[in-house]
């Protein structure tokens, strides 16, 4: 369970709130999906409740453990896959799990299960004693969502993690995270893209400008209607900026 | 702006990392101001140390051979000197730069001309090499300049001798690199590369060493010194005579207002453009061509059974904190301009110095006139040497001073981690403390053997070292948490162009210079010696990391990954 409230951040080099007041919670047992276009500040929430950036307001609850107040506890149960692959070029991808495996303490049978597990459902096995900087760039995004599920996280958090992803993967993926949710625990992935919202989630987030525009179920959202009834279409009247400034 | 002058810009800002243009709007900041001026003031502090240096050099040698009336070698010995420095620095320059990273590919998608591209990467090597030669013929027209009083066109032929004199030995580095990158595809990788360049380092090293120690018997007369060093029958005086830049060079700034030193002056120009003209002509396709392949790793699969039996054997569970640590030696040593510029010292060094006592035996303290030094030695000075030297070794890696900005990019993954900073911060000091042990025993064992210590003498080395260097490794830690730099887009700046490394290199020789000179003027024991710079730098050291875990925890959290 994700329970945002109020989160507030503006990067010191910047003038404009990236995050502005944001509230959203994600319960155990759904897909929870957040929408928005590119620099709405859906990687800068993410980094929010993962505990890599200090909101300047507002907290953070995993499983009711506040990030700010006991950040280890509440890290632990996160599996987090970031926007960025391009990560530990230098490390081999055996290296890199031991290290995430290490970090989040897993036990060695563990981590040699799930490795295997996710490892063949990403046809990445046969890559693992190689180096990470060898990896193609959806090599290494595998590579990450299967460190991600080492520690078999509560609450799994995604960034953009269609982005890059053969449509076989992406189809394993979204089984992945069919699978966790139906076994009651919850997952909550970032996307540009209303399609794959549209395919994957219970509930979903539409972010623009830093601020929350819709927060529902897809019925709720389809209720909505949009110009022509699509989808895609409202979703381009809620993010567009000429219209809320008339609003 | 032409393709090759927007590319030249484009690698010199990403060789040297500067800064690229404020956002319009944005004001400078009280803080940026001030990290400028602390800045610009490292930079003038560190050239005035190696122009000082340079000076002295040069007027030691200039006394020298005025007394035989043979100062006009000095000029000679400026242009050879600037030729072998930028020789040997253009060399590890060009070829540890030959392929940056990635960004060649895409420039090479590009419709550039590979002269274009051969052309500015030329430039962005020649600027650093340039400035170093500059930096020396500058040190020489100062000391010839005020005793001679030359003709003020000396001074345009000596600047134009600085500026020119690099190119053709970055030229030849090319000429050499280039055939051999495009024949021999096993080269064309960065660790292969940065084997080759350290071992090229450590000969060059122990040439110069050997050579220094040839040219310079330990004679009283200053004369006879410099007569050696670069009198008519020396070895720089032979080079220089048959290496028609520096000679043209020498001739030109001899006879500044003379024809024959415009004409010297004039064929300078012509043979220094030549080369870099011959090379850009004839080898930039083949330059061009030759970067393709660098970033292709060998990449072993594994079959089915293979990769099962893999995983049983590979993953396996380790402790957090070790695991952590082994990651910091991974990031250093994989990356090779980490390796090359931080650890390698400790072996480097050793060597050059090991290479040193071979030549020298112990020439030098059984001389009846080194008694009096020996019996420094014996009297607690030899220990506190040992101590500096091994303390200097255990410190110069810069594994402290730059571990964060190292791993800037890092940084959002790894506070999204279930680990404190505080360990994570204190993973970095136990790789640093590592080495720093190591260069402390390399340093101290060295030295004792060098000096004929004995084995109390070593340990009082020993213990001040590991106290010493531990100290200002958790002082470079500290300083790179406290003001890491985080933006840049090649892993050499984040050592390199690091404002910390400087400052702790700096540092650390302020500290024990100033160590070395109170247990000279104190007349201090080797068990004083071990005492005072043992104790002293542990009391610190405990002190300082008391509260650096708080410190780190709180710094970490301000940094916007
Ligand atoms: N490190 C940073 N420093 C300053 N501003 C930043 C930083 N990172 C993001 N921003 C700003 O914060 C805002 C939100 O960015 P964020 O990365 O959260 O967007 P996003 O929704 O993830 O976009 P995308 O779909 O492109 O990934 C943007 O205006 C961006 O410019
Ligand atoms: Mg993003």
């Amino acid at each position: 369970m994700i329970e945002l409230s109020g989160i507030t951040k503006t990067y010191a080099k910047s003038a404009v709130k990236a995050v502005d007041d944001l509230s959203v919670s994600v319960r155990d047992g759904e897909i929870f999906g957040f929408l928005g276009p590119n620099g709405a500040g859906k990687t800068t929430t993410i980094k929010a409740l993962t505990g890599v950036l200090r909101p300047d307001a507002g907290s953070a609850r995993i499983d009711g453990i506040d990030v700010a107040a006991d950040p280890i506890a509440a890290k632990r149960r996160i599996g987090y896959v970031t926007d960025n692959p391009e990560l530990f070029a230098r490390l081999k991808a055996a290296e890199y799990l031991n290290f995430v495996g290490d970090v989040y303490g897993v036990s060695s049978a563990d981590r040699r299960a799930r490795t295997s597990e996710y490892a063949t459902l990403f046809g990445i096995k046969d890559a693992l004693g190689a180096s990470i900087g060898s990896f193609s760039y959806g090599m290494k995004q595998k590579l990450l969502v299967t460190a991600s599920l080492l520690h078999d996280p509560q609450n799994w958090v995604l960034d953009e993690p269609m982005v890059g992803l053969d449509p076989k993967a992406a189809f394993a993926l979204k089984e992945i995270m069919r699978a966790r949710a139906a076994a009651g625990k919850a997952v909550f992935f970032s996307t540009h893209v209303m399609e794959v919202a549209e395919k994957m989630c219970d509930r979903l987030a539409i972010v623009n400008k830093g601020r929350i525009v819709f927060t529902g179920t897809l019925a709720e959202l389809k209720a909505m209607q949009g110009a022509d009834g699509s989808l895609e279409s409202l979703f381009l009247e809620l993010v567009d900026d000429s219209a809320e400034e008339s609003a | 702006m032409s393709v090759f002058l927007s590319l030249s810009k484009l690698y010199v800002k990403s060789f040297y990392n500067l800064p690229g243009k404020k956002a319009p709007g944005s004001k400078a900041t009280g803080k940026e101001i001030g990290k400028l001026v602390g800045v610009a003031a490292l930079v003038v502090l560190v050239a005035g140390n190696l122009g000082y240096l340079f000076v002295v050099m040069n007027l030691n040698l200039y006394q020298g051979l005025a007394m035989v009336g043979m100062q006009g070698l000095l000029l000679l010995n400026a242009a050879v000197m600037a030729t072998m420095l930028t020789l040997v620095v253009g060399f590890m320059t060009s070829l540890s730069t030959y392929y940056l990273n990635d960004m060649e590919l895409q420039l090479l998608s590009m419709p550039i001309r590979p002269r274009a591209l051969f052309g500015a990467k030329f430039v962005a090597v020649y600027v650093t090499e340039a400035a170093l030669s500059m930096f020396f013929m500058v040190a020489t027209m100062v000391v010839f300049g005020i005793k001679e009083r030359p003709h003020p066109l000396f001074y345009a032929w000596g600047t134009l001798a600085g500026l020119l004199l690099p190119l053709p030995a970055l030229a030849a580095s090319y000429l050499i690199q280039i055939p051999l990158l495009t024949f021999a595809r096993f080269l064309r990788n960065k660790k292969t590369i940065m084997i080759v360049g350290g071992v090229i380092g450590i000969l060059f090293g122990l040439g110069l060493n050997i050579y220094f120690q040839r040219m310079m018997p330990p004679v009283a007369d200053p004369a006879a010194r410099a007569a050696t060093f670069a009198g008519p029958g020396s070895a720089v005086s032979a080079m220089g005579r048959g290496y028609p830049p520096a000679m043209l060079a020498w001739r030109a700034m001899a006879s500044p207002a003379s024809a024959s030193g415009l004409v010297a002056a004039l064929m300078l120009l012509v043979a220094c453009a030549a080369g870099p003209a011959l090379v850009v002509l004839l080898l930039s396709g083949a330059y061009a061509r030759s970067l393709v392949g660098f970033n292709e790793a060998h990449i072993r699969k594994l079959s089915k059974d293979g990769a099962e039996a893999f995983i049983a054997r590979r993953l396996r569970r380790r402790r957090p904190f070790p695991t952590m640590v082994k990651r910091e030696f991974d990031m250093m040593n994989r990356e090779p301009m980490y390796l090359l510029n931080g650890p390698f010292i400790v072996v480097m060094l050793p060597l050059i110095m090991g290479i040193m006592y071979a030549v020298q035996k112990d020439a030098l303290l059984a001389d009846p006139d080194m008694a009096g030094v020996r019996a420094l030695i014996d009297g607690g000075m030899g220990a506190a040497l040992a101590g500096l030297v091994g303390a200097f070794m255990g410190s110069s890696t810069s594994i402290a001073c730059t571990a964060v900005s190292r791993d800037a990019k890092a940084l959002p993954f790894i506070k999204s981690l279930p680990i404190g900073p505080g360990a994570y911060l204190l993973a970095k000091l136990g790789h640093a403390l590592i080495f720093g042990a190591v260069g402390s025993v390399v340093g101290v064992g060295l030295i004792s053997l060098f000096l004929r210590l004995g084995a109390a003498d070593a340990l009082a080395g020993l213990a001040a070292s590991l106290a010493l260097s531990s100290l200002l490794n958790l002082a470079g830690l500290w300083l790179d948490t406290a003001n890491p730099r985080l933006e840049w887009d090649n892993p050499i700046a984040a050592m390199k162009q690091n404002p910390n490394a400087v400052i702790m290199m700096l540092g650390a020789m302020g500290l024990l210079g100033g160590a070395g000179y109170l247990a000279f003027v104190w007349s201090m024991s080797a068990g004083e010696f071990a005492l005072w710079f043992g104790l002293a730098p542990a009391a610190a050291f405990a002190a300082l990391l008391a509260p650096f875990p708080r410190f780190g925890e709180r710094r970490l959290a301000a940094m916007e990954g």
